[in-house]
């Protein structure tokens, strides 16, 4: 795998997230890249998920889905159909999601570091200005957005 | 039948961890959730489990001090972690404080076959 010194290369990332979607997820429906994403997460109801590593490497992995992924995510996830999910559920879910992929970016990355556990939000996600994108994964799932980015302070 | 005691401050990864047990063999386990390493730690002492599986990164205590504060009182449970980071650093902080195995999520039932088998 590559990896800079700012951060993952898109391609890892990309990898990093098919693996923990089609493990968890299935293969039923893929997770297809897109490659003509708007800069703003297009969705006009979104959850977003992020986690931040600090060390030998420091920067922070998020996770964008629009509502109706972070339903059919939790469903999934929980092996649940048609029963009602709650919000708690929800974000547990996504927390997750964003856990396992920020976890395995940080191992492809200089260490030794620490890694948060998730911050969880119902809407897009925000950055701060001292942090700049260093990779970000634009995907589809049945129809609807997905993204994965990375950012790293400035240099 | 083999108690193994799932802990995990997800309650979805704890419901894909007691699932993929059923997956590789072990559904005619008894098995308890802890929430975190704290709840860990009071449930293998309450209810002596024969396999600890843990993720590293939860409130209240972490996983890595969980098994450090078991092995220090005396307890040698079996203890495995399932967590998000499998850097060589992690493997090696866990292997030294006592720890029987790392399996990185995302996993599958092939891989908790492989490190479980033999166990119980």
């Amino acid at each position: 795998m590559t990896v800079t010194q700012t951060g993952p290369a898109l391609a890892d990332v990309q990898a990093i997230t098919e693996q923990v979607w089609s493990s968890f997820l299935g293969d039923e429906e893929p997770l297809l890249q897109r490659f003509d994403a708007p800069s703003a997460f297009p969705a006009e109801q979104a959850w977003s998920a992020a986690v931040s590593v600090h060390g030998g490497w420091t920067g922070s992995i998020t996770v964008e889905l629009s509502v109706a992924v972070a339903q059919a995510l939790t469903h999934l996830m929980l092996a649940t159909d048609d029963e009602p999910i709650e919000d708690a559920d929800i974000a547990d879910a996504v927390g997750e999601l964003v856990n396992m992929v920020g976890g395995n970016v940080k191992s492809l990355m200089p260490g030794p570091s620490a890694l948060t556990l998730p911050v969880v939000a119902a809407g897009r996600a925000a950055h701060a200005t001292d942090l700049t994108e260093v990779a970000r994964f634009d995907a589809v799932w049945g129809g609807e957005p997905v993204r994965v980015s990375v950012h790293a302070p400035r240099a | 039948m083999s108690k193994i005691l799932v802990a995990d401050d997800s309650k979805v990864m704890r419901q894909i961890v007691v699932r993929t047990l059923r997956q590789a063999g072990y559904a005619g386990h008894d098995i308890i959730e802890a929430e975190n390493g704290r709840d860990c730690l009071d449930k293998t002492i309450a209810e002596a489990p024969d396999l600890i599986l843990s993720d590293w990164n939860m409130p209240e205590m972490n996983g890595i001090d969980c098994l450090a504060a078991l092995r220090a009182s005396g307890n040698q449970t079996p203890f495995g972690f399932v967590t998000s980071e499998g850097s060589d650093d992690m493997r090696a902080r866990a292997a030294s404080t006592g720890a029987l195995f790392l399996i990185a999520k995302p996993f599958t039932a092939e891989t908790f076959e492989e490190h479980l088998r033999g166990l119980l």
